[in-house]
C-alpha cells in the first residue's frame, strides 16, 4: 500500500444503449486510485458495473466520460501491462496448455528457448506439470482457471486484472485457488484489480476492497483490510475477519436489495 | 473372432441385401436384362471403362470440377461468412441475399452460367462454387457469431495486433462449425457437378450416364450410378477424416 497511485479513474462514467430501449448509465463519476503492488477489490451487486469498470481500465471497452490513467498514461485499448484473467477462462481450446501459456510469449518475440523455458515455469507454479500437452477440454475447471493465470502471468504484467475469476469454480477448489493466488502474489507482488460479489472473498485478499452501488454504479465506500500477511486460511476463523465481513456485508447488502428491485 | 465378420456384416447388412435383391431379380429374369443389368454386367462394364481409360477420364473431370468449385467457395464462403459476422455493412448487404438464395435450387443458375461461359468446365466449376458458396458462408457466420467475446479480448491484451487476429484466433476457433459446413458442401458439390454434367452433355462420370442413357446402354447408366455412389462416399470419409484430424482438441475427439 505504499508509493504512488499506479492506476487513477477520474471522474468515470459509462453509458450504453441496449437493443431496445433508453440509455443506461451503467457507472457514474467514479474516482478511485490504486497504489504500486496493492490488491484492490471490487464488490458490488450483480448488474452494478464493476466488470465494465474493469473492462474499461483493460481497454476493451471505450472510455467516454472521464479518465483512467496507468502509470499517468491514459488507457488506449489493450495491452500486455495489464494481464487479464476472466470468469469464463477465455482459453484458446485447440491450443495444448503449453500452447495458451506460450502464446503471450511469441507474441513478445522472446526467443523459443525462454518461451520454453518461461512457459514451463509458470506451468511448474501453478501445480500444472504432467499436463503440459493437454487440451483444455481434458482438464476440469479449477485447472483451466490455472492455465489462464499462469497464460496472463507469464508476460510478466505489470497490473493484473481479474474479473470473477474464481466464479465458476466450485467451493473446495475455490478456496485452493485462494491459497495458490496469495502464494503467487507472495513471490510476485502486481498491483491488483479483483472483481467480485462474495464478500469474504474480497476480505482475505484484498488489502483494500472498495464497496461499488447499485446502478448506476458508484464507488460507495472504500474499506480498508488491516489483517497483515495472509499465511493459511486460519485468519478467516479471527474476529477481525468476522468484523470486515459484517461490515461490507452490511454495506453491500442494501445496494444487493436495490439491484433486485430495481430488476424486476 | 465372430465379432470380425459379424460386425462389418451389421454394418453393410443392408446394402449387401440390396445387391442380392438385384442379382436375384435380374438373374431370375424377373425383368429383363434392359431394365435392370445383371450386377455382374454392371462390374464388368466399369472394369472395361476403367481399362480403356475412359472412366478415369471421366472421373478426373468430375472430381476436378466438383473439387475446384468446392475449393473456391471454401475460401470465399469462409472470408464472407466472418465479414458477415465481424462488419455490419457486409452484413446487411449480403444476410438477406444469403436469406433468399439458401433455400433457392441454384442449378437455375446453369442456363446463366453457360451463356456466360459456354460450356465448359468453367461453367460447371462457377455453378459448382456458386452452389456451396451457401452452405460455407453460412456455417463461417455462426461460427464467428459464436466466438466467445473474452476469448477475443484474452488474445488482445496477451498482445496479438489486429491483423494476427484473424489467423491466430478467428480461423482456428471456428474450425468446427466451418468443418461441419463443408462437410455438408462436399456431397452437394459432387451432387451439383453431375447434374451439370447431365444437363449440358459434357464428358465426366454425368455426362457419361447420359450418353449410355441416349445409346440404351442399361450396363453404362447403371455403371454411372455404382461410380457416383463409390465416389461420393469415398469423398464423405475423406472429410471425416480430415475433421478427425484437424479436431484433435475438441472434446468431440478427444480421448478420456
Amino acid at each position: 500500500m505504499s508509493g504512488a497511485a499506479q492506476i487513477v479513474f477520474e471522474g468515470v462514467g459509462h453509458s450504453y444503449v441496449p437493443p431496445r430501449g433508453r440509455r443506461v448509465q451503467a457507472l457514474l463519476d467514479i474516482s478511485l486510485q490504486i497504489a504500486h503492488g496493492e490488491f484492490m477489490a471490487l464488490l458490488g451487486p450483480s448488474g452494478c458495473g464493476k466488470s465494465t469498470l474493469l473492462y474499461l481500465l483493460g481497454g476493451f471497452v471505450r472510455l467516454t466520460q472521464g479518465a483512467i490513467l496507468v502509470d499517468g498514461r491514459p488507457v488506449s485499448g489493450p495491452g500486455p501491462d495489464r494481464g487479464v484473467v476472466f470468469q469464463s477462462f477465455a482459453l484458446f481450446p485447440w491450443k495444448t496448455v503449453r500452447q495458451n501459456i506460450r502464446y503471450g510469449l511469441e507474441r513478445l518475440g522472446l526467443p523459443r528457448a525462454e518461451q520454453e523455458e518461461r512457459a514451463q515455469h509458470f506451468i511448474d507454479m501453478v501445480h500444472l506439470t504432467g499436463f503440459e500437452n493437454s487440451y483444455p477440454s481434458q482438464l476440469s475447471g479449477g485447472m483451466r482457471q490455472r492455465v489462464a493465470i499462469a497464460r496472463t502471468l507469464a508476460v510478466r504484467p505489470a497490473i493484473l486484472l481479474m474479473d470473477e475469476p474464481f466464479g465458476a469454480l466450485d467451493a473446495q477448489t475455490r478456496e485452493i485457488m485462494h491459497e495458490e493466488l496469495l502464494a503467487i502474489m507472495r513471490a510476485q507482488r502486481m498491483t491488483t484489480l479483483f472483481v467480485t460479489h462474495d464478500v469474504r472473498e474480497a476480505v482475505y485478499l484484498a488489502d483494500r476492497v472498495a464497496v461499488m452501488s447499485a446502478r448506476p454504479g458508484r464507488i460507495k465506500e472504500v474499506v480498508p483490510i488491516a489483517l497483515g500477511e495472509r499465511t493459511g486460511p486460519e485468519v478467516m476463523k479471527s474476529p477481525a475477519f468476522a468484523d470486515y465481513v459484517e461490515q461490507l456485508w452490511n454495506l453491500v447488502k442494501t445496494e444487493a436489495a436495490q439491484a433486485v428491485a430495481g430488476s424486476r | 473372432m465372430a465379432r470380425l465378420i459379424l460386425n462389418p456384416l451389421r454394418e453393410t447388412g443392408s446394402i449387401l441385401a440390396v445387391v442380392l435383391a438385384w442379382y436375384w431379380a435380374s438373374a431370375t429374369h424377373l425383368v429383363t436384362d434392359f431394365l435392370l443389368p445383371t450386377p455382374l454386367s454392371v462390374i464388368q462394364r466399369i472394369g472395361a471403362d476403367a481399362m480403356s481409360g475412359d472412366l478415369p477420364a471421366a472421373l478426373e473431370r468430375t472430381i476436378g470440377a466438383a473439387l475446384a468449385g468446392f475449393a473456391i467457395a471454401g475460401v470465399v464462403g469462409t472470408a464472407l461468412g466472418i465479414a458477415m459476422a465481424r462488419v455490419r455493412a457486409v452484413r446487411w448487404f449480403f444476410d438477406p441475399l444469403i436469406s433468399i438464395g439458401f433455400p433457392m435450387p441454384k442449378i437455375a443458375f446453369l442456363p446463366i452460367f453457360l451463356l456466360w461461359l459456354g460450356p465448359t468446365i468453367a461453367a460447371e466449376i462457377t455453378i459448382v462454387a456458386f452452389t456451396v458458396l451457401f452452405p460455407v458462408a453460412t456455417a463461417a457466420e455462426a461460427g464467428a457469431e459464436g466466438i466467445e467475446t473474452v476469448m477475443l479480448w484474452s488474445a488482445r491484451s496477451l498482445g496479438a495486433r489486429e491483423g494476427q487476429m484473424l489467423w491466430q484466433i478467428v480461423l482456428p476457433a471456428i474450425t468446427p462449425q466451418l468443418l461441419t459446413g463443408l462437410q455438408i458442401a462436399l456431397p452437394i458439390a459432387l451432387i451439383t457437378a453431375i447434374v451439370a454434367e447431365m444437363l449440358t452433355g459434357s464428358d465426366g462420370v454425368g455426362g457419361a450416364m447420359l450418353a449410355a442413357m441416349r445409346f440404351a446402354d442399361s450396363p453404362g447408366v447403371f455403371a454411372g450410378i455404382i461410380e457416383i455412389a463409390v465416389l461420393g462416399y469415398g469423398l464423405v470419409k475423406m472429410m471425416e477424416w480430415l475433421r478427425a484430424a484437424l479436431l484433435r482438441w475438441h472434446s468431440e475427439t478427444a480421448a478420456w
